[in-house]
């Protein structure tokens, strides 16, 4: 058998699944973000995979991949600045125990 | 993009022309720099910062002319002329930029009244500001997915930083990990969509994935992935014009900034996310639309009308009932906000239409309504500022008997939420017209029929915007009441004589804009116009791509 795009395809499907998950069971922030970069390596496995077998010399979603990669570092760090900032008022980075704001 | 297999990059791109077409873009990007740089030569003082900056802004709408200038003659000109071409300046590109730097404006207005006198960290905010502004610049100009999800990103990552801004204030770390939080489980869906939308034909541009799914709709297994990947992709869009289901974040962050930046954040972010979406929506009727194809139609155009339509249906109710029982006048106008994103996306649903004048007023409405909303808005926040600065409370009770103690507040306060109502002789009350009578035209549609029709998706989203202006008439009128007709004996509020120009100017504004509606609608339905026929002049030129890289042959 060989490997072809459905075989990359159904991975970042998992993995996508797997991050969605992540993100709607997690209460902590971190592991919310955790699930999100799942989902972003999700779609960027997907743009790398058709880029492969969508025909010789196509760079267009490797190039997209890798400003997803960059994106990732961006979001993450600020994320991480903002948990920190979280944490200093609220003592938690816990989603649920943040509820000042309601309504 | 499709520059590979080109031996030479820039042949037949005039580069100088080009990057002259973007510069109020890099003009924006420099004068982020300077602020960079200004601590060094300048020292950190908020004033001096923020006249860099306003130079800078008076750089950028002198460039906006030139282009403006430049594209005049309509259409679409610049790099999209080459069919994948990243970015787009066109007639409502420009337009949007003049609307930007003007609220741009107002909203400094805002922050060197409000916030200038104890602001520790100018450059910051001000870097951050910008950096969103230029996001939502670049959201109106491209139609390629990568651009797309770099400017929504660009314009969402410096406004998480922006509402948490304030370091020790928990109401606010918190509203910014709320918005943080959803803006990046948002983004990351939006682009496994479009990382399946790319796999489809093969191109990152919006554009040539429509010329191509529209003409190989018998796609089989692959509309699974069209529908899955568009879905996917609405998400992204769907959080920044915060429509349900993706709207929480939007009160909570609203609340928690501050007010200049939560005026910021109401108009032009979803305004941006809105005029995305019409570009969006533009491209997938530039085959002919419905009347060209019938069965394109009801297998794929109307579902996707259907889908944008009960989205901004949802939206608009659940904004206005949730709006019902806030005590904060900053919540109550986030809800109020979401509401009226929901009146907008329900003008972009009417892009299928079959007719090119049936399909564009619906885009014409938004374009209209996006002013207006933007006048209207700033005029509210900006008389919400002011009280908010005086008594340091955002509850309605501090709007009480605001009639007898400044009546130069109270009256451009009235007018503009008599305006958010839709109630004559303000301009809101056009701007809602225009949107109904889009919808009105669907009507009478060739390819109606059954219960999924576009008929049945007029009447149901009119029924809905009406029914909705009633609703919330009761929660804008509970702050005109307690406004004129309640008293407890408060003293006058003090105002900033510039805040109370801004303000009354919004209010003569709105009137003086119902009376002056025709010029604003010719001019919106020349920008509309032009966008529509330049994408159905592109749509072969993205056809031939479209083939071209599915032979394998880039």
């Amino acid at each position: 058998m060989t490997i072809g795009v459905t075989h990359f395809l159904v991975v970042g499907a998992v993995m996508f699944c797997c991050g969605l998950y992540t993100m709607s069971t997690k209460r902590n922030a971190i592991g919310i973000l955790i699930g999100v970069e799942l989902v972003l390596n999700s779609s960027a496995l997907n743009l790398v995979a058709f880029d492969r077998y969508m025909g010789a010399g196509r760079l267009d979603g490797q190039i997209m991949a890798l400003f997803i990669i960059v994106l990732a570092a961006a979001e993450a760090a600020l994320a991480v600045g903002i948990c920190i900032n979280v944490y200093r008022n609220l003592a938690t980075v816990d989603v649920d125990k943040a509820t000042q704001l309601r309504g | 993009m499709a520059l590979l297999g080109q031996t030479d990059l820039w042949a037949g791109i005039d580069v100088g022309e080009h990057l002259f077409l973007f510069s109020p873009m890099i003009v924006l990007v420099c004068t982020m720099l300077a602020v960079v740089a200004c601590p060094i030569i300048l020292g950190r003082g908020p004033r001096s910062i923020a006249t860099v900056v306003w130079l800078g802004l008076g750089i950028t709408l002198f460039m906006t002319f030139r282009v403006a200038g430049a594209v005049a003659d309509g259409g679409v000109s610049g790099l999209s002329t080459q069919p994948g071409g990243m970015l787009i300046a066109d007639n409502l590109s420009v337009g949007f930029q003049f609307l930007l730097l003007a609220f741009l404006a107002g909203v400094m207005l805002m922050w060197w009244m409000g916030s200038s006198a104890t602001e520790r960290n100018a450059p910051e905010f001000f870097i951050l500001l910008l950096g969103s502004a230029l996001g939502m610049v670049l959201m109106v100009s491209t139609t390629n997915l990568l651009m797309i999800v770099m400017a929504i990103e660009l314009a969402s990552l410096p406004s998480y930083a922006i509402v948490g801004f304030e370091k020790r204030n928990r109401v606010a770390a918190e509203a910014s990990l709320k918005y943080m939080i959803f803006g990046a489980v948002c983004a990351a869906i939006m682009l496994y969509g479009a990382s399946l939308l790319y796999g489809l034909v093969g191109s990152l541009d919006m554009a040539v994935i429509a010329s191509y799914t529209i003409d190989n709709l018998s796609l089989g297994p692959n509309r699974v992935l069209l529908a899955v990947g568009l879905l996917c992709f609405l998400v992204g869009i769907a959080f920044k014009v915060s429509a349900v289901p993706f709207h929480f974040w939007c009160p909570d962050a609203f609340e928690g900034a501050r007010i200049e930046v939560t005026t910021w954040l109401s108009v032009v972010s979803k305004g941006a996310g809105l005029l995305l979406l019409a570009r969006l929506v533009t491209v997938f009727c530039a085959g002919g639309g419905a009347d060209a194809n019938p069965a394109l139609s009801i297998t794929f155009l109307t579902p996707l009308a259907w889908t944008i339509g009960i989205i901004a249906a949802v939206t608009c109710t659940v904004g206005n009932f949730a709006a019902y029982k806030q005590r904060s006048v900053k919540r109550m106008l986030a809800y109020s906000s979401i509401a009226h994103a929901g009146y907008m996306m329900m003008a972009t649903a009417v892009f299928i239409h079959p007719s090119i004048s049936g399909s564009t007023a619906g885009i014409t409405a938004l374009l209209t309504y996006v002013v207006i909303y933007l006048l209207m808005n700033l005029g509210a926040f900006g008389v919400t500022a002011m009280v908010v600065w005086d008594t340091g409370s955002d509850k309605i009770e501090a709007f009480t008997g605001l009639m007898r103690r400044s009546p130069w507040l109270a009256v451009p306060m009235v007018a503009c939420l008599m305006s958010l109502v839709g109630m004559p002789p303000f301009a809101g009350f056009i701007g809602k017209w225009w949107i109904l009578v889009a919808l009105g035209r669907l009507q009478n549609t060739a390819t109606s029929s059954g219960m999924f029709s576009l008929s049945t998706l007029g009447w149901l989203l009119m029924i809905v915007a009406v029914v909705n202006t009633f609703i919330s008439l009761y929660y804008y009128l509970r702050i005109v009441v307690q406004m004129m007709f309640r008293d407890d004996g408060q003293r006058t509020v003090r105002t900033p004589i510039v805040g109370l120009a801004m303000v009354n100017g919004c209010a003569v504004a709105l009137f003086a804009l119902l009376i002056f509606a025709q010029p604003l609608k010719r001019t919106a339905e020349r920008f509309t116009r032009n966008m529509y026929t330049a994408s159905v002049e592109q749509d072969g030129k993205h056809k031939t791509l479209a083939s071209a890289i599915q032979r394998g042959t880039p």
